[in-house]
């Protein structure tokens, strides 16, 4: 069987195939209006003819939402609440606003409808689901050619039975399909209104779209194969199971370049890894202590989504990111950025603006010989001659211009990996950085100066490592039941018997997505909160739970409350279902000097004056190639710069291990 | 080393590294505390000040803050001649550095070596210090009625916390064990503040670390004279009121005349009302948070908010005023409705000067709604703020159900408010057509109704409910609020804008938030 990863991109289509350990790759050009189309083209182009399994990660979810073209999605909720989802948590998004404004909500008011019922805040029925107004309704619906219900009812996720009423009584008067109502229970089964309504809504939103567009490429998928898809958490779930789970897709771009990250570096013997993955507009980072962490909530375009996902931050400072002086005589860096159009002034599409990518350039870190392989010609003049001119505002020299830009965009990127390391009580030093995406390798090494990050670790191919992470990730389903209990003696059992039921239905759903029952895996976890608090912290489910709260607690906030009753919020289950990966031979490490890959001389800048320093060829460095810096690095879709006091050297996969030398 | 040259580009870096700071104390609050109006609203600033008590970056979620706690280190610094490693000082006295009685401040120097060089403070709005009713925002007649006094003390005294001080505090409020963990989640914010601030001189070292704090707010300085210098030379006037004090139903005037002059901005509140006998007066520092909230919004560019975005901005306040009251004034709810007010004013009197920038007025309250009471022998207090209707403005029409200006405080969840208190939430809905008519409309207010399920002391804060938000350019205004009681006979009793009563199991509340003012004909 072929083993193949794709990840459809805004610009690019990048395809990984396995064939019994040799890998290919593949790039063509995206078809944004119908992404299949590429993707179908390029399985044809790398001869996956039959017999595949193929990953697949999209921002079909991603550009419904940010494009508002989801389905006609219509809201059934509580009498007197159907405005919740449009007056969210009553804040603006933005402080100091004159003329403040709110992405509309994905359902308009006009789709919002209230049915009479009630829970109180245990669960029990005030008022009985009124069937008859549930009715007119449903009528509604039909008149209005809706394609596609979220339910939400206070309380639903401590009593079900309302929600599943609406449903049932949907798929009954063959309204809909039960796949196109999205229950808020089983969606978000967690307390917080608003949250969970909106989640829905996402998940409602975007299931037709989704669906669609599977059910296309399983019409042409090549015989004897089965399609998986990317989530947001980095775990692929059979298209059948995406379907159902759509919210769960819809941030998986960046999703699949940190697993891509991981496995690569595990496989090179770093398991504690940042990723930094720098691209044109935004640079996303996030922290890997042993394993990818996962967070519970996010926005896409202002709506909040309450899901499992990567724990990834993006910041807007890309090669393309914008330079400018602010009135009040500040360097400024992005987050507008040229982007591909016009993009910066050394592409020579009329860009206007200095942007990060051209300060590279006027430096000497990029080559016009070298970038993009040479088919992409540099227009070095016109950047040089508008940098000395915003150089000249802040009497500076050029050079210096160009070294504070990239300083600056540097700083940014350090804030991001402050907030997913330190913030989150790690520290950088004892991490690898990770660096992809087109710039992540020119500016890895500067950025790990700052955090004194000792290694930076730039993969084989650094610009197909989503495609990459598609290949190697495990099937994963997430369970979760709200507890909401104080902790007591009876607590373990309770626990245990929970556990135990979301097993069992753990080991069917995974046994339904073919995964062999030695190949499951499942990790408990308790979301645990001092009473009356409102943000809980994730333990894992062994030990003394109550003696490992207090403790996380102190370490993390540096004060523990002993005395105060500890509550168990939700119990999580993660299922893991393992599945066959590609296997990477490493080839005989040769010790040499790397000079049999060198192709030249360039003078570059630093900040001690101009140097002239040797340019090395990626492609033909072999394991065990070792030298020190400074030096270029060129390949196809990236340069590696390597600074002055680092040192690189080549593994047995081919990685450049970069380490700084004290 | 290092040098300790300022330019372009260090400057950039330094902003991160001080907000940064900021952030992530205002974070670890969040994360640890205990109060809803500091875990889910929101109600809460933290900021980093130099060893002279000037502003140098501030995390602030709520505008009211910005131009206040500046005033805590200043009270904090003149109260204890020396302070000591290790030293917390806490706060919440209005007439020594604070706003409102339920806004605690904290305040900590940062030592390297035997040398102060920064302090971080913190500030929360606590959802119970005592006073006449619950939630601390009583229709007072002086201060005491209000809450327990804080004057700057020592809190923890070179490293050891005088459990004495927080059991006094816990002991004066409704819900101690609530004051306990919020108090804990502030010392919490400082920990972080100090080991952040302590990281960076060391990665930096000292001079390069100062000398880049005070061009920070040389910086701001002219960030906010570049703004001032876009407004048209001029004298500006603008004039509107509050509508009672609490006390008493009558207009209450706020005034302000602008002096634009180059890149100078005088703001003369002369003509104002004198001190009111109820709970509305503003202190000092609520008037400059306020002008400086104005500016701020007309800034392009995002302006890091120290000391020198203050200093191009000055604010006259008649003595013995409503707008610079004497103690012991009460001042429970100046910090949020009278706010509320001066901004209208003085984006009346903007508009003046610039019709085609400044949009019309938003609703213009905070709509505070306090209740508590003692159910089963269990004490329960809540505050809330209700969001409405912005006003209309030259690109679009005004936003509705969202709180605009001096507060962005988020909604407590229904699921969260009926899970911890005797009340259950019967509809919170968009208030259709309040926002007033004109080419770009205003926003909608709200409307939100409450069941109480045990007895109840309620109080409401509110205005704009016959006073309404004006409209620009020929827009019409928006619609005022309304705040009723239904008791158990069914009759819908409208009550005033101030109000306090007691409610039964059974009784019912409904509180309507004015909508926005439109804009353009």
């Amino acid at each position: 069987m072929k083993f193949v990863g794709v990840d459809i991109g805004g610009t690019f289509t990048d395809l990984v195939v396995s064939d019994a350990g040799k890998l290919q790759i593949h790039k063509l050009l995206s078809t944004p209006h119908n992404p299949a189309e590429a993707m179908l083209a390029g399985l044809a182009a790398v001869g996956v003819t039959e017999n595949a399994r193929i990953s697949h990660g999209s921002t079909v979810a991603t550009n419904a939402i940010l494009e508002r073209k989801g389905a006609r999605t219509a809201l059934i909720t509580t009498q007197g609440f159907r405005d919740v989802l449009e007056i969210g948590r009553q804040n603006r998004p933005v402080l100091y606003a004159l003329y403040p404004q709110i992405p509309p909500p994905l359902i308009p008011r006009k789709w919002r409808y209230e049915v009479p019922e009630r829970l109180d805040y245990t669960g029990k029925v005030l008022t009985p689901l009124n069937m008859k107004a549930l009715d007119k309704v449903l009528d509604a619906l039909v008149e209005q050619k809706i394609e596609s219900v979220a339910v939400c009812f206070l309380y639903s996720f401590h009593n079900p039975a309302h929600e599943q009423k609406v449903r049932q009584r949907i798929v009954e008067r063959g309204i809909l399909q039960e796949w196109q109502v999205s229950l808020s229970y089983e969606v978000l089964p967690e307390f917080r209104e608003y949250e969970r309504t909106s989640t829905a809504a996402v998940d409602a939103y975007v299931r037709p779209v989704i669906s669609r567009y599977l059910q296309h490429l399983e019409d042409n998928l090549p015989p004897q194969s089965t399609l998986l898809v990317m989530k947001s958490d980095g775990g692929v779930v059979s298209s059948n199971t995406a379907r159902q789970q759509a919210a769960q897709t819809v941030l998986s771009g960046p999703a699949a370049g940190v697993i891509g990250a991981f496995h690569v570096a595990s496989l090179a013997g770093y398991d504690h890894i940042i990723t930094l993955d720098m691209g044109g507009t935004s640079t996303d980072v996030a922290l890997c202590p042993g394993t990818p962490t996962r967070r519970a909530e996010t926005e896409i375009d202002g709506l909040p989504l309450r899901i499992r996902l990567l724990d990834i931050e993006t910041v807007g400072a890309g090669g393309g990111s914008i330079a400018r002086l602010d009135a009040g005589g500040a360097l400024r860096i992005g987050p507008e950025s040229a982007g591909a159009s016009p993009g910066p002034v050394i592409y020579g599409r009329g860009g206007q603006q200095m942007t990060v990518s051209d300060a590279n350039a006027i430096l000497g870190r990029l080559d016009a010989e070298h970038f993009l392989g040479g088919q992409m010609p540099l227009e070095l003049s016109i950047a040089e001659s508008m940098m000395g001119t915003l150089a000249k505002q802040m009497k500076l020299s050029r050079e210096e211009a160009a070294l504070g830009i990239i300083e600056i965009a540097n700083v940014n990127i350090d804030r991001a990996v402050r907030r997913v390391s330190i913030a989150r009580g790690h520290d950088p030093r004892d991490f690898t950085l990770m660096a992809f995406g087109g710039a992540g390798p020119l500016h890895a090494c500067e950025i790990a100066d700052r955090l004194q990050i000792p290694r930076v670790l730039v993969p084989r191919y650094p610009g197909v490592l989503c495609a990459l992470g598609l290949l190697v990730a495990d099937v994963i389903r997430d369970y979760g039941r709200a507890v909401l209990k104080p902790v007591t003696d009876e607590t373990a059992q309770q626990m245990k018997a929970i556990l135990g039921e979301l097993i069992r239905q753990a080991q069917t759903d995974l046994a339904k997505e073919g995964i062999p029952e030695e190949a499951m895996f499942f990790k408990g976890r308790l979301d645990m909160r001092y009473q009356g608090q409102s943000y809980e912290l994730t333990l894992p489910m062994n030990g003394n739970i109550v003696r490992d709260f207090h403790h996380t607690h102190a370490e993390i906030y540096g004060h523990a409350m002993p005395d105060r009753v500890v509550e168990i919020v939700n119990l999580r289950l993660q299922a893991i279902g393992t599945v066959e990966k590609p296997t990477f031979t490493p080839e005989e490490v040769i010790a040499n000097d790397g000079s049999s890959a060198k192709i030249g001389e360039k003078v570059v800048y630093f900040r001690e004056g101009e140097k002239s320093i040797p340019l090395f060829d990626r492609d033909k460095l072999t394991p065990g190639a070792a030298f020190i810096g400074p030096a270029l690095i060129f390949q196809l879709d990236s340069t590696t710069f390597l600074p002055p006091y680092w040192h690189v050297r080549v593994d047995s996969y081919r990685n450049l291990i970069l380490e700084s030398q004290p | 080393m290092k040098s300790s040259k300022v330019d372009a580009i260090s400057l950039e870096v330094f902003k991160n590294l001080f907000a940064s700071v900021a952030e992530e104390m205002g974070v670890a609050l969040r994360r640890a505390s205990f109060s809803p109006n500091i875990k889910e609203r929101l109600d809460f600033s933290c900021a980093v000040f130099d060893s002279t008590g000037r502003m140098v970056a501030q995390a602030a979620h709520i505008p009211v803050h910005l131009g206040s706690m500046p005033a805590s280190v200043a009270a904090a610094l003149s109260h204890f001649k020396t302070l000591n490693k290790g030293d917390v000082v806490i706060l919440n006295d209005p007439y020594r550095g604070g706003t409102h009685l339920p806004d605690i401040t904290m305040v900590s120097p940062v030592f390297s070596g035997k040398k102060l060089v920064f302090f971080v403070a913190s500030r929360a709005h606590h959802a119970d210090v005592g006073g006449m009713t619950p939630g601390s925002l009583p229709l007072s007649t002086e201060l005491y009625q209000e809450g327990i006094i804080i004057p700057p003390v020592k809190l923890i005294e070179e490293g050891n916390v005088d459990k004495g001080v927080m059991a006094l505090i816990a002991a004066n409020s409704r819900t101690p064990d609530e004051r306990w963990g919020d108090l804990d989640a502030q010392l919490a914010a400082h920990r972080i503040g100090e080991k952040r601030l302590l990281a960076m001189l060391e990665a930096h070292g000292l001079n390069r670390v100062q000398d880049h704090a005070s061009a920070l707010q040389d910086y701001s300085r002219r960030l906010t004279e570049a703004v001032i210098s876009t407004i048209p030379d001029g004298v500006y006037e603008f004039e509107d009121a509050l509508e009672g004090d609490g006390q008493q139903e009558y207009l209450i005037p706020i005034k302000v005349t602008l002096t634009v002059h180059d890149s100078t901005l005088t703001l003369d509140f002369t003509g104002s009302a004198p001190q009111v006998a109820g709970n509305l007066n503003a202190v000092e520092a609520i008037v400059k948070s306020a002008a400086f909230y104005c500016v701020r919004l007309l800034a392009e560019d995002d302006v890091p908010v120290n000391h020198g975005c203050f200093l191009p901005v000055i604010v006259i306040t008649p003595p013995h005023s409503l707008l610079n009251p004497d103690f012991p004034a009460g001042v429970a709810v100046g910090n949020t409705e009278t706010s509320q007010r001066i901004v209208d004013v003085i984006l009346g009197a903007f508009a003046k000067a610039l019709p085609h920038r400044i949009p019309a007025a938003s609703q213009g309250s905070m709509n505070n709604f306090t209740f508590g009471g003692i159910q089963n022998g269990q004490p329960f207090v809540y505050y809330e703020t209700i969001g409405g209707g912005h006003g209309g403005n030259p690109q679009g029409n005004g936003l509705s159900a969202r709180h605009s200006h001096m507060t962005n405080t988020l909604n407590t969840p229904i699921e969260a408010v009926e899970f911890a208190l005797p009340v259950r939430i019967l509809e919170y809905s968009i208030r259709e057509k309040s926002g007033g008519k004109g080419k770009h409309r205003g926003g909608d207010g709200i409307r939100r109704v409450y069941e109480f399920l045990s007895s109840a002391t309620v109080t409401f804060n509110t205005e704009r409910r016959r006073l309404v938000p004006y409209g620009l350019q020929g827009g019409k205004p928006g619609r005022p609020g309304k705040n009723a009681v239904v008791r158990e006979d069914k009759t819908e009793e409208i009550v005033s804008a101030k109000h306090t009563t007691q409610v039964n199991a059974g009784d019912k509340i409904i509180i309507e938030t004015p909508g926005g003012g439109g804009w353009g004909k």
